[in-house]
């Protein structure tokens, strides 16, 4: 392990940037179907990386395996020069890679603040005993994750919704809350899944907003998958585009925009 | 009143103990894990405590004493936990009814171990289990403060950083995982805490049935079990302790109606022999019309100051 890091510091010595997430040769099979397909990248700290595509493309089973909700099938993960390719999900969340789902998965039984107090379980430390006993440490603890979870519903605008179970709430608030989530685990790395879908045209321009300060107010590093193109364009640093499971480009906006594999991609060839 | 305890003392106590059985499956349900096992540490705990109070704890001819009870609360606890465990690491990894079914597997096993071993007695079993009581009621001084305690326990386990891993992996697992939980510990101790207490109710009822033989802890009595939690409510520990309670009493209540004048004779056939029809409706139609049992958290919204606080915040 300590080989791989002493690579990445060298591959990192000729920019200023540092890699955060590298994704290396990352495959996944299903069957026959290739979702992903030899695709190396990678995001750098403090990056806007939008990961776009059409449908089917692979981008969310890109998601699920840097998150390791499904296996690798061959390729290696490498998150601040460390393999993590081999480690579970939870494991993976705890070193600080959050995510938000496509289709949202809050827990819908539970009320908006209960979903972001369970998201706190990595940072706080209390067991069967002194949780059941009230042991001060545990009680404080207790308090503390109370506190921070409200402030999270402050930062997403649902202070008032705090009890109300997550699937009673509007859809837009449900994303919001989603985000507030994942934001509880206190990531580096934030894996947002279409944060923008079912959004009108102003609600979007106020995500891309949001997005932008939840970088700077968390220092976090941001990866988005979204179809809207224009806000893509505008919010992200860099883009790497996929089709049929292959990365097809990489890079600024501008570049990307330009690249006439993408354009076949999204258009067709004439 | 003395006279109330003599005839209802042995019903009270199984009530109880019915409760505190309702509970033990509910604490692998709370992660979304539907076993059967419970009955399994159930037989076990109570053999546990038959053999170790007829062949080791009885030398003297006076009274058996309590502390010898407890001890063998204690062991048979700590036995069926380690089982737990052994038997939770490989069985979790299966979902939804293969979960349920290898723990039926694991009960049939123990149970036909029981009926071919020696030490277990056989197809007869064990019996003249020494009584650290002089009666029936008495065994409440032992059954009651172990079911206000789990209750309490359970009450602050919901409420804690580990109830809520629980409640999370029950809720949606892949997301729990997601979010930094590790489902496989958390479901194996879910797993084990329940067994840990089926084992323990076994050591008491194995004193208080006075006998003990492979009929107790079959699959039937799986299925008992998991009435008290489907239908008393399985998402918070006040529906299987009332459905615990209920159910136990309930084949009693009817037999006791149908000794009321002026009914006609084949109903009051019916609610004498007829129980099990009634038992069986009574969860059939539960389950359609209230998925979640009876009693719902929303109890604790009915009686608890603090959460109407909360909401104005």
């Amino acid at each position: 392990m300590s080989q791989n890091i002493s690579q990445i510091s060298e591959t990192n010595s000729g920019t200023n940037k540092n890699i955060i997430l590298e994704v290396r040769e990352l495959t996944r099979r299903f069957g026959g179907l290739v979702a992903v397909n030899h695709v190396s990248f990678g995001v750098h700290e403090d990056e806007i990386f939008g990961l776009i595509g059409p449908n089917g493309a692979g981008k969310t089973t890109l998601f699920n395996l840097i998150t390791s909700l499904i296996p690798i099938s061959s390729g290696e993960l490498f998150y601040q020069g460390v393999r993590i390719s081999q480690l579970c999900c939870h494991q993976i969340a705890g070193l600080g890679i959050a995510r938000t789902f496509q289709n949202i998965r809050l827990f819908g039984e539970l009320s908006a603040l209960e979903n972001i107090i369970i998201a706190r379980h990595v940072h706080t430390k209390s067991n069967l005993i002194t949780g059941i006993l009230e042991l001060p440490t545990a009680v404080k603890e207790e308090k503390r994750s109370r506190q921070k979870a409200l402030e999270l519903l402050e930062l997403v605008g649902l202070s008032d919704r705090a009890t109300e179970n997550a699937r009673n709430l509007a859809y837009g608030d449900q994303r919001r809350l989603e985000i507030a989530r994942a934001l509880a685990l206190e990531p580096k790395i934030l894996l947002l899944d279409e944060p923008a879908a079912g959004m009108n045209p102003s609600e979007k321009h106020q995500l891309s907003q949001f997005i932008r300060d939840l970088r700077s107010l968390f220092n976090l590093t941001i990866i988005l998958i979204e179809h809207h193109v224009p806000l893509v364009m505008g919010l992200c640093d860099r883009i790497a585009v996929l089709d049929f499971g292959e990365l097809i480009a990489l890079g600024e906006p501008s570049v990307v925009r330009n690249d006439p594999a993408v354009i076949e991609a999204y258009l067709g060839n004439e | 009143m003395s006279e109330f305890f003599s005839t209802y003392g042995s019903l009270i106590v199984s009530m109880v103990l019915g409760a505190l059985l309702g509970l033990s499956l509910y604490l692998p349900l709370m992660t979304g894990q539907l076993s059967l096992a419970s009955p399994g540490f159930y037989a076990l705990g109570g053999y546990i405590a038959a053999i170790l109070s007829t062949k080791v704890f009885n030398q003297s001819s006076h009274e058996f004493s309590i502390f010898y009870l407890l001890l063998e609360m204690g062991i048979a606890g700590i036995v069926c936990g380690l089982l737990g465990i052994a038997v939770g690491i490989p069985t979790l990894r299966l979902r939804g009814i293969y979960l349920a079914i290898a723990t039926i597997a694991f009960g049939e096993v123990l149970r036909v171990v029981s009926l071919n071993l020696e030490i277990t007695g056989g197809a007869v079993g064990i019996f003249g289990i020494p009584q650290p009581f002089p009666n029936q009621i008495s065994y409440l001084w032992v059954a009651l403060p172990l079911l206000i305690v789990s209750m309490l326990i359970l009450y602050r386990l919901e409420r804690i950083r580990v109830g809520r891993a629980f409640i999370a992996i029950r809720e949606d697992e892949l997301v729990a995982g997601a979010m930094g939980i590790n489902p496989t510990y958390y479901k194996i101790l879910a797993f084990t805490l329940g067994a840990i207490l089926a084992g323990v109710v076994g050591a008491i009822s194995a004193h208080f049935l006075n006998t003990w033989n492979a009929r107790q802890g079959t699959f039937d009595a799986s299925i008992i079990y998991l009435t008290f939690v489907l239908i008393g409510g399985s998402r918070t520990f006040v529906g299987p302790v009332l459905g615990g309670i209920v159910f136990t009493a309930l084949p009693e209540i009817l037999r006791n109606l149908a000794q009321t004048n002026g009914l006609p004779d084949w109903l009051a056939h019916f609610l004498q022999d007829g129980r099990l029809i009634i038992f069986g409706l009574l969860i059939v139609t539960g389950t359609i019309f209230f998925p979640q049992g009876i009693v719902t958290p929303n109890i604790f919204n009915i009686f608890n100051i603090f959460t109407r606080k909360s909401k104005k915040i």
